[in-house]
Protein backbone atom coordinates (compact mmCIF):
# COMPACT_ATOMS: atom_id res chain seq x y z
CA UNK A 1 0.00 0.00 0.00
CA UNK A 2 1.14 3.44 -0.29
CA UNK A 3 3.29 4.90 2.70
CA UNK A 4 0.62 8.18 2.99
CA UNK A 5 -1.72 5.62 4.10
CA UNK A 6 -0.13 5.30 7.70
CA UNK A 7 1.17 8.62 7.30
CA UNK A 8 -1.85 9.76 6.83
CA UNK A 9 -3.89 7.88 9.92
CA UNK A 10 -0.90 9.73 12.33
CA UNK A 11 -1.95 13.08 11.16
CA UNK A 12 -5.49 12.50 11.64
CA UNK A 13 -4.66 11.51 15.21
CA UNK A 14 -6.16 8.00 15.10
CA UNK A 15 -5.86 6.36 18.28
CA UNK A 16 -5.18 2.11 17.88
CA UNK A 17 -5.43 -0.15 21.04
CA UNK A 18 -4.60 -3.62 20.08
CA UNK A 19 -7.47 -5.09 21.28
CA UNK A 20 -8.40 -8.00 19.95
CA UNK A 21 -7.47 -10.47 22.78
CA UNK A 22 -9.77 -8.69 25.18
CA UNK A 23 -12.63 -8.54 22.46
CA UNK A 24 -12.22 -12.57 21.50
CA UNK A 25 -12.11 -13.47 25.52
CA UNK A 26 -15.62 -11.78 25.71
CA UNK A 27 -16.71 -14.83 24.21
CA UNK A 28 -17.46 -18.29 26.27
CA UNK A 29 -16.40 -20.25 23.76
CA UNK A 30 -13.20 -18.13 22.62
CA UNK A 31 -10.82 -21.70 22.01
CA UNK A 32 -13.03 -22.33 19.33
CA UNK A 33 -13.19 -19.38 17.54
CA UNK A 34 -9.54 -19.82 17.23
CA UNK A 35 -10.27 -22.49 14.96
CA UNK A 36 -12.95 -20.96 12.92
CA UNK A 37 -11.59 -18.71 10.25
CA UNK A 38 -15.18 -16.58 9.50
CA UNK A 39 -15.67 -16.04 13.07
CA UNK A 40 -12.25 -15.14 13.87
CA UNK A 41 -12.41 -12.53 11.54
CA UNK A 42 -15.60 -11.36 13.14
CA UNK A 43 -13.69 -10.82 16.30
CA UNK A 44 -11.33 -9.51 14.55
CA UNK A 45 -13.60 -6.82 12.77
CA UNK A 46 -15.56 -6.39 16.47
CA UNK A 47 -12.15 -4.92 17.69
CA UNK A 48 -11.04 -2.75 15.02
CA UNK A 49 -15.30 -0.87 15.47
CA UNK A 50 -15.14 -1.01 18.70
CA UNK A 51 -11.70 0.71 19.19
CA UNK A 52 -12.53 3.26 15.71
CA UNK A 53 -9.40 0.94 14.20
CA UNK A 54 -8.97 1.11 10.16
CA UNK A 55 -6.55 -1.49 10.49
CA UNK A 56 -8.20 -5.08 11.01
CA UNK A 57 -5.10 -6.05 14.10
CA UNK A 58 -5.10 -9.96 14.39
CA UNK A 59 -4.25 -11.75 17.48
CA UNK A 60 -0.91 -11.37 18.84
CA UNK A 61 0.03 -15.09 19.23
CA UNK A 62 3.55 -15.86 18.82
CA UNK A 63 3.53 -19.72 19.95
CA UNK A 64 1.87 -20.94 16.14
CA UNK A 65 5.21 -20.87 14.24
CA UNK A 66 6.50 -23.31 16.68
CA UNK A 67 3.65 -25.31 16.60
CA UNK A 68 3.39 -25.32 12.98
CA UNK A 69 7.46 -26.52 12.44
CA UNK A 70 7.26 -29.04 15.45
CA UNK A 71 4.15 -30.80 14.03
CA UNK A 72 6.07 -30.92 10.67
CA UNK A 73 8.70 -32.66 12.32
CA UNK A 74 6.86 -35.33 14.28
CA UNK A 75 6.98 -33.74 17.35
CA UNK A 76 3.59 -34.45 19.55
CA UNK A 77 0.98 -32.07 20.22
CA UNK A 78 1.65 -32.34 24.12
CA UNK A 79 5.55 -31.72 24.08
CA UNK A 80 4.97 -28.92 21.59
CA UNK A 81 5.14 -26.07 23.96
CA UNK A 82 8.29 -27.25 25.78
CA UNK A 83 9.85 -28.65 22.89
CA UNK A 84 13.75 -28.08 22.62
CA UNK A 85 16.19 -28.85 20.06
CA UNK A 86 19.32 -30.29 21.50
CA UNK A 87 21.01 -31.20 18.33
CA UNK A 88 21.03 -29.66 14.79
CA UNK A 89 17.62 -31.05 13.07
CA UNK A 90 18.14 -32.11 9.52
CA UNK A 91 16.51 -31.98 6.37
CA UNK A 92 13.39 -29.03 6.16
CA UNK A 93 10.18 -31.23 7.70
CA UNK A 94 7.98 -29.30 5.44
CA UNK A 95 5.88 -26.59 6.25
CA UNK A 96 2.42 -27.25 7.81
CA UNK A 97 -0.56 -24.69 8.00
CA UNK A 98 -2.00 -25.43 11.70
CA UNK A 99 -5.44 -25.64 12.04
CA UNK A 100 -4.57 -22.45 13.93
CA UNK A 101 -2.76 -20.90 11.03
CA UNK A 102 -5.60 -21.81 8.51
CA UNK A 103 -7.86 -19.93 10.96
CA UNK A 104 -6.05 -16.63 10.66
CA UNK A 105 -5.94 -17.39 6.96
CA UNK A 106 -9.81 -17.62 7.17
CA UNK A 107 -9.97 -14.78 9.30
CA UNK A 108 -7.55 -12.35 6.62
CA UNK A 109 -9.73 -13.80 3.76
CA UNK A 110 -13.01 -13.02 5.39
CA UNK A 111 -11.87 -9.11 6.42
CA UNK A 112 -10.54 -8.70 2.66
CA UNK A 113 -13.50 -9.76 1.24
CA UNK A 114 -16.32 -8.97 4.01
CA UNK A 115 -15.34 -5.79 5.27
CA UNK A 116 -14.18 -1.90 4.34
CA UNK A 117 -10.57 -2.65 6.95
CA UNK A 118 -7.13 -2.95 6.47
CA UNK A 119 -6.23 -6.63 6.41
CA UNK A 120 -3.10 -7.13 8.82
CA UNK A 121 -1.58 -10.47 8.92
CA UNK A 122 0.70 -11.73 12.06
CA UNK A 123 3.97 -13.35 12.19
CA UNK A 124 7.12 -13.48 14.86
CA UNK A 125 10.21 -12.76 13.97
CA UNK A 126 12.93 -15.26 13.19
CA UNK A 127 15.29 -14.49 15.86
CA UNK A 128 12.37 -14.75 18.84
CA UNK A 129 11.36 -17.91 16.98
CA UNK A 130 14.83 -19.28 17.04
CA UNK A 131 14.86 -18.12 21.17
CA UNK A 132 11.69 -20.79 21.39
CA UNK A 133 13.73 -23.39 20.19
CA UNK A 134 16.42 -24.02 22.45
CA UNK A 135 16.75 -24.53 25.83
CA UNK A 136 19.16 -21.81 26.68
CA UNK A 137 19.75 -19.18 23.42
CA UNK A 138 21.28 -16.17 24.97
CA UNK A 139 24.77 -18.25 25.75
CA UNK A 140 25.41 -18.88 22.41
CA UNK A 141 24.28 -16.09 21.13
CA UNK A 142 26.99 -13.95 23.63
CA UNK A 143 29.42 -16.93 22.10
CA UNK A 144 29.42 -16.26 18.59
CA UNK A 145 29.18 -12.61 19.35
CA UNK A 146 32.96 -12.73 21.51
CA UNK A 147 34.03 -14.24 17.67
CA UNK A 148 33.76 -18.13 18.39
CA UNK A 149 32.27 -20.62 15.83
CA UNK A 150 30.14 -23.79 15.44
CA UNK A 151 33.11 -25.51 15.41
CA UNK A 152 34.00 -24.04 18.85
CA UNK A 153 30.87 -24.31 20.33
CA UNK A 154 28.15 -26.84 19.09
CA UNK A 155 25.49 -24.65 20.22
CA UNK A 156 26.07 -21.76 17.71
CA UNK A 157 25.64 -24.08 14.49
CA UNK A 158 22.49 -25.42 16.36
CA UNK A 159 21.47 -21.88 16.79
CA UNK A 160 22.38 -20.79 13.26
CA UNK A 161 20.84 -23.81 11.75
CA UNK A 162 16.85 -23.06 13.93
CA UNK A 163 17.42 -19.02 12.75
CA UNK A 164 17.09 -20.87 9.16
CA UNK A 165 14.45 -23.41 9.71
CA UNK A 166 12.62 -20.40 11.11
CA UNK A 167 12.53 -17.87 8.33
CA UNK A 168 11.67 -20.88 6.26
CA UNK A 169 8.95 -21.41 8.44
CA UNK A 170 7.68 -17.86 9.25
CA UNK A 171 8.17 -16.59 5.15
CA UNK A 172 5.81 -20.20 4.06
CA UNK A 173 3.58 -18.88 6.86
CA UNK A 174 3.57 -15.05 5.92
CA UNK A 175 3.05 -16.43 1.97
CA UNK A 176 -0.44 -18.08 3.33
CA UNK A 177 -1.44 -14.61 5.08
CA UNK A 178 -0.78 -12.47 1.95
CA UNK A 179 -2.02 -15.25 -0.35
CA UNK A 180 -5.45 -15.00 2.13
CA UNK A 181 -5.63 -11.07 1.40
CA UNK A 182 -2.70 -9.51 4.03
CA UNK A 183 -2.07 -5.99 3.18
CA UNK A 184 0.08 -5.67 5.88
CA UNK A 185 2.30 -8.02 8.04
CA UNK A 186 3.15 -7.20 12.04
CA UNK A 187 6.65 -9.18 12.70
CA UNK A 188 6.83 -9.23 16.37
CA UNK A 189 10.53 -9.74 17.26
CA UNK A 190 10.14 -8.78 20.59
CA UNK A 191 13.60 -11.19 21.94
CA UNK A 192 15.70 -8.62 19.64
CA UNK A 193 16.70 -6.77 23.30
CA UNK A 194 19.13 -6.29 25.66
CA UNK A 195 18.14 -9.90 27.45
CA UNK A 196 19.39 -11.95 24.87
CA UNK A 197 22.46 -9.00 23.41
CA UNK A 198 24.67 -7.81 26.08
CA UNK A 199 24.62 -4.13 25.51
CA UNK A 200 28.53 -4.40 26.69
CA UNK A 201 29.01 -6.57 23.92
CA UNK A 202 27.26 -5.13 21.57
CA UNK A 203 29.32 -1.41 22.41
CA UNK A 204 32.43 -3.01 20.89
CA UNK A 205 30.56 -4.65 18.12
CA UNK A 206 27.15 -4.68 16.06
CA UNK A 207 28.08 -7.69 14.25
CA UNK A 208 26.05 -10.72 15.92
CA UNK A 209 22.94 -8.13 16.06
CA UNK A 210 23.02 -7.99 12.64
CA UNK A 211 24.19 -11.34 11.34
CA UNK A 212 21.25 -12.89 13.75
CA UNK A 213 18.20 -10.29 13.61
CA UNK A 214 18.89 -7.61 10.72
CA UNK A 215 19.78 -10.43 7.98
CA UNK A 216 16.51 -12.37 8.48
CA UNK A 217 14.34 -9.43 8.89
CA UNK A 218 16.06 -7.72 6.06
CA UNK A 219 14.57 -11.36 3.84
CA UNK A 220 11.44 -10.72 5.33
CA UNK A 221 10.96 -6.73 4.75
CA UNK A 222 11.86 -7.93 0.66
CA UNK A 223 9.41 -11.12 0.58
CA UNK A 224 6.52 -8.52 2.06
CA UNK A 225 7.92 -5.43 -0.56
CA UNK A 226 7.89 -7.87 -3.44
CA UNK A 227 4.35 -8.48 -2.83
CA UNK A 228 3.66 -4.92 -1.99
CA UNK A 229 2.61 -5.89 1.63
CA UNK A 230 3.51 -3.21 4.25
CA UNK A 231 5.73 -4.29 7.16
CA UNK A 232 4.55 -2.96 10.56
CA UNK A 233 7.50 -3.71 13.05
CA UNK A 234 6.83 -4.92 16.60
CA UNK A 235 9.62 -4.92 19.57
CA UNK A 236 8.42 -4.31 22.97
CA UNK A 237 11.91 -5.55 24.47
CA UNK A 238 13.93 -3.01 26.30
CA UNK A 239 16.31 -1.87 23.30
CA UNK A 240 19.31 0.17 22.90
CA UNK A 241 19.17 3.58 20.96
CA UNK A 242 21.30 1.60 18.36
CA UNK A 243 18.98 -1.28 18.43
CA UNK A 244 16.02 1.41 17.70
CA UNK A 245 18.14 2.71 14.89
CA UNK A 246 18.55 -0.55 13.00
CA UNK A 247 15.20 -1.52 13.11
CA UNK A 248 14.27 1.90 11.86
CA UNK A 249 16.77 0.86 8.96
CA UNK A 250 14.37 -1.95 8.07
CA UNK A 251 11.94 0.78 6.74
CA UNK A 252 8.77 -0.53 8.51
CA UNK A 253 5.69 1.85 7.39
CA UNK A 254 4.87 1.60 11.49
CA UNK A 255 7.38 0.84 14.16
CA UNK A 256 5.87 -0.43 17.85
CA UNK A 257 8.20 -0.29 20.58
CA UNK A 258 7.55 -1.29 24.46
CA UNK A 259 7.18 1.38 27.19
CA UNK A 260 10.29 1.28 28.55
CA UNK A 261 11.00 3.56 25.47
CA UNK A 262 10.52 7.36 25.05
CA UNK A 263 9.42 7.53 21.67
CA UNK A 264 9.84 11.19 21.53
CA UNK A 265 13.32 10.52 21.52
CA UNK A 266 13.04 7.40 19.28
CA UNK A 267 11.91 10.07 16.23
CA UNK A 268 15.30 11.26 15.85
CA UNK A 269 16.60 7.65 15.66
CA UNK A 270 14.46 6.61 13.03
CA UNK A 271 13.75 7.48 9.26
CA UNK A 272 10.70 10.61 9.10
CA UNK A 273 8.17 8.15 7.41
CA UNK A 274 8.15 5.59 9.51
CA UNK A 275 5.28 5.98 11.81
CA UNK A 276 5.87 5.35 15.55
CA UNK A 277 2.97 3.65 17.53
CA UNK A 278 2.56 3.22 21.21
CA UNK A 279 3.50 2.58 23.77
CA UNK A 280 1.03 3.03 26.38
CA UNK A 281 2.14 0.57 29.51
CA UNK A 282 -0.94 -1.79 29.09
CA UNK A 283 1.21 -4.70 30.57
CA UNK A 284 -0.09 -3.12 34.09
CA UNK A 285 -3.54 -2.13 33.06
CA UNK A 286 -3.99 -5.43 34.93
CA UNK A 287 -3.17 -3.40 38.27
CA UNK A 288 -4.52 0.02 39.60
CA UNK A 289 -1.86 -0.06 42.31
CA UNK A 290 0.25 -0.30 39.33
CA UNK A 291 -1.25 2.34 36.31
CA UNK A 292 -4.88 4.37 37.34
CA UNK A 293 -7.37 5.06 34.40
CA UNK A 294 -6.31 9.04 35.73
CA UNK A 295 -2.67 8.05 35.12
CA UNK A 296 -3.03 6.28 31.63
CA UNK A 297 -5.16 9.85 30.73
CA UNK A 298 -1.99 11.98 32.12
CA UNK A 299 0.56 9.52 29.68
CA UNK A 300 -1.56 10.21 26.57
CA UNK A 301 -1.52 13.82 27.41
CA UNK A 302 2.34 13.54 27.57
CA UNK A 303 2.83 11.17 25.17
CA UNK A 304 0.86 13.24 22.35
CA UNK A 305 2.16 16.27 23.48
CA UNK A 306 6.01 15.44 23.09
CA UNK A 307 5.58 13.61 19.77
CA UNK A 308 3.89 17.22 18.57
CA UNK A 309 6.53 18.76 19.28
CA UNK A 310 8.88 16.39 17.92
CA UNK A 311 7.04 16.49 14.31
CA UNK A 312 7.51 12.93 13.74
CA UNK A 313 4.38 11.03 12.74
CA UNK A 314 2.51 8.74 15.76
CA UNK A 315 -0.06 6.55 16.61
CA UNK A 316 -1.00 6.42 19.68
CA UNK A 317 -1.29 2.98 20.90
CA UNK A 318 0.00 -0.06 23.37
CA UNK A 319 3.04 -1.22 23.78
CA UNK A 320 1.78 -4.69 23.19
CA UNK A 321 -1.31 -6.11 22.36
CA UNK A 322 -3.84 -5.58 25.37
CA UNK A 323 -4.23 -8.86 27.22
CA UNK A 324 -7.28 -9.91 28.96
CA UNK A 325 -6.58 -11.34 32.17
CA UNK A 326 -9.01 -12.80 34.43
CA UNK A 327 -11.11 -11.09 37.10
CA UNK A 328 -9.39 -7.33 35.77
CA UNK A 329 -11.51 -7.25 32.63
CA UNK A 330 -13.20 -4.27 33.78
CA UNK A 331 -10.06 -1.87 34.82
CA UNK A 332 -8.54 -3.38 31.28
CA UNK A 333 -11.47 -1.88 29.50
CA UNK A 334 -11.41 1.20 31.27
CA UNK A 335 -7.89 1.54 31.03
CA UNK A 336 -8.42 0.94 27.13
CA UNK A 337 -11.32 3.29 27.06
CA UNK A 338 -9.16 6.14 27.93
CA UNK A 339 -6.43 5.81 25.63
CA UNK A 340 -9.31 6.43 22.69
CA UNK A 341 -11.16 9.52 25.08
CA UNK A 342 -10.40 12.60 23.44
CA UNK B 1 34.62 -11.20 49.85
CA UNK B 2 37.34 -11.38 48.04
CA UNK B 3 37.25 -11.90 44.54
CA UNK B 4 41.23 -11.16 43.78
CA UNK B 5 41.84 -15.56 43.44
CA UNK B 6 42.57 -16.43 39.80
CA UNK B 7 39.80 -19.25 39.60
CA UNK B 8 37.32 -16.53 41.19
CA UNK B 9 38.60 -14.23 38.51
CA UNK B 10 37.72 -16.74 35.50
CA UNK B 11 34.37 -17.32 37.09
CA UNK B 12 33.59 -13.74 36.61
CA UNK B 13 35.35 -12.92 33.45
CA UNK B 14 32.95 -16.80 31.67
CA UNK B 15 36.40 -17.94 31.13
CA UNK B 16 35.32 -21.53 31.46
CA UNK B 17 38.41 -23.27 29.57
CA UNK B 18 40.55 -22.10 32.00
CA UNK B 19 38.25 -23.01 35.30
CA UNK B 20 39.32 -26.72 35.59
CA UNK B 21 42.64 -26.57 35.86
CA UNK B 22 42.46 -23.73 38.21
CA UNK B 23 40.11 -25.87 40.63
CA UNK B 24 42.75 -28.36 40.41
CA UNK B 25 45.62 -26.16 41.15
CA UNK B 26 43.37 -25.20 44.60
CA UNK B 27 42.79 -28.98 45.14
CA UNK B 28 46.59 -29.60 44.90
CA UNK B 29 46.93 -26.50 46.92
CA UNK B 30 45.73 -28.34 49.63
CA UNK B 31 42.11 -26.71 50.06
CA UNK B 32 38.75 -28.60 50.49
CA UNK B 33 36.14 -28.88 48.03
CA UNK B 34 33.78 -27.16 50.06
CA UNK B 35 35.72 -24.14 51.13
CA UNK B 36 36.61 -24.05 47.05
CA UNK B 37 32.88 -23.73 46.67
CA UNK B 38 32.35 -20.88 49.53
CA UNK B 39 35.51 -19.20 48.76
CA UNK B 40 36.49 -19.08 45.33
CA UNK B 41 33.47 -19.68 43.52
CA UNK B 42 30.49 -18.28 45.56
CA UNK B 43 32.21 -14.60 45.99
CA UNK B 44 32.42 -14.84 42.31
CA UNK B 45 28.61 -15.54 41.43
CA UNK B 46 27.92 -13.33 44.37
CA UNK B 47 29.92 -10.74 42.28
CA UNK B 48 28.45 -10.91 38.93
CA UNK B 49 25.03 -11.00 41.03
CA UNK B 50 25.97 -7.24 42.39
CA UNK B 51 27.36 -6.15 38.89
CA UNK B 52 24.03 -7.28 37.04
CA UNK B 53 22.22 -5.08 39.61
CA UNK B 54 24.33 -1.81 39.03
CA UNK B 55 23.57 -2.46 35.27
CA UNK B 56 27.32 -3.13 34.53
CA UNK B 57 26.54 -6.20 33.40
CA UNK B 58 23.96 -7.86 31.67
CA UNK B 59 21.65 -11.17 31.72
CA UNK B 60 24.21 -12.76 28.67
CA UNK B 61 27.51 -11.92 31.39
CA UNK B 62 25.57 -13.69 34.07
CA UNK B 63 24.74 -17.13 32.15
CA UNK B 64 28.40 -16.76 30.87
CA UNK B 65 29.41 -16.68 34.36
CA UNK B 66 27.49 -19.54 35.59
CA UNK B 67 28.17 -21.70 32.96
CA UNK B 68 32.31 -21.55 34.25
CA UNK B 69 30.92 -22.27 37.91
CA UNK B 70 29.30 -25.26 36.82
CA UNK B 71 32.62 -26.58 35.27
CA UNK B 72 34.17 -25.99 38.40
CA UNK B 73 31.43 -28.02 40.20
CA UNK B 74 31.64 -30.92 37.46
CA UNK B 75 35.31 -31.12 39.10
CA UNK B 76 34.11 -30.82 42.48
CA UNK B 77 31.39 -32.58 42.55
CA UNK B 78 32.59 -35.94 43.59
CA UNK B 79 34.87 -34.54 46.36
CA UNK B 80 31.89 -32.81 47.74
CA UNK B 81 29.64 -35.67 47.76
CA UNK B 82 32.35 -38.03 49.25
CA UNK B 83 33.12 -35.46 52.13
CA UNK B 84 29.10 -35.75 52.66
CA UNK B 85 29.31 -31.49 52.44
CA UNK B 86 26.06 -29.73 50.99
CA UNK B 87 24.68 -26.46 50.54
CA UNK B 88 23.40 -25.14 53.43
CA UNK B 89 19.83 -24.20 52.02
CA UNK B 90 17.50 -25.36 49.89
CA UNK B 91 14.98 -23.41 47.15
CA UNK B 92 12.39 -25.20 44.57
CA UNK B 93 11.58 -22.78 42.15
CA UNK B 94 9.17 -22.85 38.67
CA UNK B 95 6.96 -21.03 36.33
CA UNK B 96 3.06 -20.92 37.19
CA UNK B 97 0.91 -22.78 35.33
CA UNK B 98 0.03 -21.52 31.91
CA UNK B 99 3.01 -19.34 31.47
CA UNK B 100 6.09 -21.18 29.58
CA UNK B 101 8.74 -18.73 29.79
CA UNK B 102 11.64 -19.77 31.79
CA UNK B 103 14.80 -17.20 31.11
CA UNK B 104 13.93 -15.35 34.27
CA UNK B 105 12.86 -18.53 36.09
CA UNK B 106 16.22 -19.86 34.38
CA UNK B 107 18.46 -16.89 35.37
CA UNK B 108 16.96 -16.87 39.32
CA UNK B 109 17.97 -20.56 39.25
CA UNK B 110 21.32 -19.97 38.45
CA UNK B 111 22.01 -17.18 40.66
CA UNK B 112 21.07 -19.32 43.55
CA UNK B 113 22.81 -22.18 42.61
CA UNK B 114 25.95 -19.43 42.56
CA UNK B 115 25.03 -18.55 45.76
CA UNK B 116 25.99 -22.19 46.88
CA UNK B 117 21.58 -23.06 47.19
CA UNK B 118 20.23 -26.59 46.43
CA UNK B 119 17.76 -25.79 43.54
CA UNK B 120 15.13 -27.99 42.62
CA UNK B 121 13.90 -26.32 39.69
CA UNK B 122 10.61 -27.33 38.59
CA UNK B 123 10.44 -26.20 35.23
CA UNK B 124 7.62 -24.01 33.29
CA UNK B 125 3.65 -24.27 33.35
CA UNK B 126 4.07 -25.62 37.03
CA UNK B 127 0.22 -26.25 38.49
CA UNK B 128 -0.12 -25.28 42.36
CA UNK B 129 -1.07 -28.84 42.97
CA UNK B 130 2.86 -29.63 42.07
CA UNK B 131 3.91 -26.78 43.60
CA UNK B 132 2.91 -28.57 46.52
CA UNK B 133 3.72 -31.66 46.25
CA UNK B 134 7.48 -30.90 45.33
CA UNK B 135 7.23 -28.48 48.39
CA UNK B 136 6.23 -31.48 50.77
CA UNK B 137 8.59 -33.95 49.17
CA UNK B 138 12.01 -31.70 49.09
CA UNK B 139 10.94 -29.41 52.07
CA UNK B 140 12.58 -26.33 50.66
CA UNK B 141 13.15 -23.10 52.86
CA UNK B 142 12.25 -20.91 50.19
CA UNK B 143 9.81 -21.44 47.33
CA UNK B 144 10.10 -18.84 43.51
CA UNK B 145 7.07 -18.55 41.62
CA UNK B 146 7.81 -16.86 38.37
CA UNK B 147 5.35 -15.57 35.20
CA UNK B 148 6.08 -13.09 32.42
CA UNK B 149 2.14 -12.77 31.34
CA UNK B 150 -0.14 -10.86 32.84
CA UNK B 151 -2.55 -13.85 31.39
CA UNK B 152 -0.93 -16.04 34.06
CA UNK B 153 -0.84 -14.05 37.48
CA UNK B 154 -4.13 -15.63 38.96
CA UNK B 155 -2.30 -18.71 38.86
CA UNK B 156 0.43 -17.11 41.00
CA UNK B 157 -1.77 -16.15 43.52
CA UNK B 158 -3.17 -19.70 43.16
CA UNK B 159 -0.40 -21.23 43.63
CA UNK B 160 0.87 -19.12 46.47
CA UNK B 161 -2.82 -19.85 48.19
CA UNK B 162 -1.97 -23.42 47.51
CA UNK B 163 0.93 -23.70 49.21
CA UNK B 164 -0.23 -21.73 52.74
CA UNK B 165 -3.14 -24.18 52.44
CA UNK B 166 -0.98 -27.20 52.41
CA UNK B 167 0.44 -25.67 56.00
CA UNK B 168 4.10 -25.75 54.47
CA UNK B 169 6.28 -23.11 56.38
CA UNK B 170 8.42 -22.40 53.33
CA UNK B 171 8.87 -19.06 52.14
CA UNK B 172 7.59 -17.71 49.09
CA UNK B 173 9.65 -15.36 46.65
CA UNK B 174 7.62 -14.19 43.51
CA UNK B 175 9.19 -12.80 40.22
CA UNK B 176 8.42 -11.65 36.43
CA UNK B 177 8.09 -8.84 34.47
CA UNK B 178 4.65 -7.84 35.29
CA UNK B 179 4.70 -8.43 38.80
CA UNK B 180 5.30 -6.01 41.79
CA UNK B 181 5.93 -5.71 45.59
CA UNK B 182 2.04 -4.50 45.83
CA UNK B 183 1.34 -7.53 43.95
CA UNK B 184 3.51 -9.60 46.58
CA UNK B 185 1.58 -7.96 49.11
CA UNK B 186 -1.50 -8.53 47.74
CA UNK B 187 -1.42 -12.41 47.09
CA UNK B 188 0.34 -13.27 50.54
CA UNK B 189 3.68 -14.29 49.19
CA UNK B 190 6.84 -13.28 51.41
CA UNK B 191 8.85 -11.30 49.09
CA UNK B 192 9.46 -10.04 45.41
CA UNK B 193 12.29 -9.97 43.90
CA UNK B 194 12.97 -7.39 40.84
CA UNK B 195 15.83 -9.24 39.00
CA UNK B 196 17.96 -12.19 39.56
CA UNK B 197 20.64 -10.74 41.75
CA UNK B 198 18.12 -9.17 44.05
CA UNK B 199 16.42 -12.89 44.56
CA UNK B 200 19.50 -14.12 45.95
CA UNK B 201 19.57 -11.33 48.69
CA UNK B 202 15.47 -11.90 48.90
CA UNK B 203 16.34 -15.66 49.30
CA UNK B 204 19.49 -15.74 51.99
CA UNK B 205 17.42 -12.89 53.68
CA UNK B 206 14.14 -15.12 54.25
CA UNK B 207 16.54 -18.44 54.77
CA UNK B 208 18.97 -16.78 57.21
CA UNK B 209 15.74 -15.05 59.40
CA UNK B 210 13.68 -18.97 59.35
CA UNK B 211 16.83 -20.48 60.48
CA UNK B 212 16.83 -17.99 63.73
Amino acid sequence: MDRQFYLGLAAAGVRIPIGTHLVLHEHEDHGEILLDGERLGRVVEESARRYGSPLALPLMDLALEKESMLLARGVPVAAIDTFHFDEIPGQDGGFHLTRRMEATCGALHYIATQTDLVPVGMGIGPFSLMTKLIADPITPVFLAGDGCSADEEPEIGLVERLLEISLETILKYLDAQMDAGAKAIIVCEPAANNVYFSPNQLAESFEIFDRYVMRTNEAIRDRLRARGVDLMLHDCGELTDDMVRRLGGLDPAMLSLGSSRRLWEDAALVPKDVVLYGNLPTKQFYSDELISAGRVRQLCDELLRKMRETGHPFILGSECDVLSVPGRERTIREKVEEILRK
Amino acid sequence: MNIDHPLTQAVIAGRRRDVPALVQQCIDAGEAAGDIVEKRLVPGMMEIGERFKRSEIFVPEMLIAARSMKEALKVLEPMLVAAGVRPEHRALIGTVEGDLHDIGKNLVATMWKGANIDVIDLGVNVTPAKFVEAVAQHKPDVVGLSALLTTTMPAMRDAVHAIRESGAKTRVVIGGAPVTQEFAREIGADGYAPDAGSAVDMALGLMRGSSN
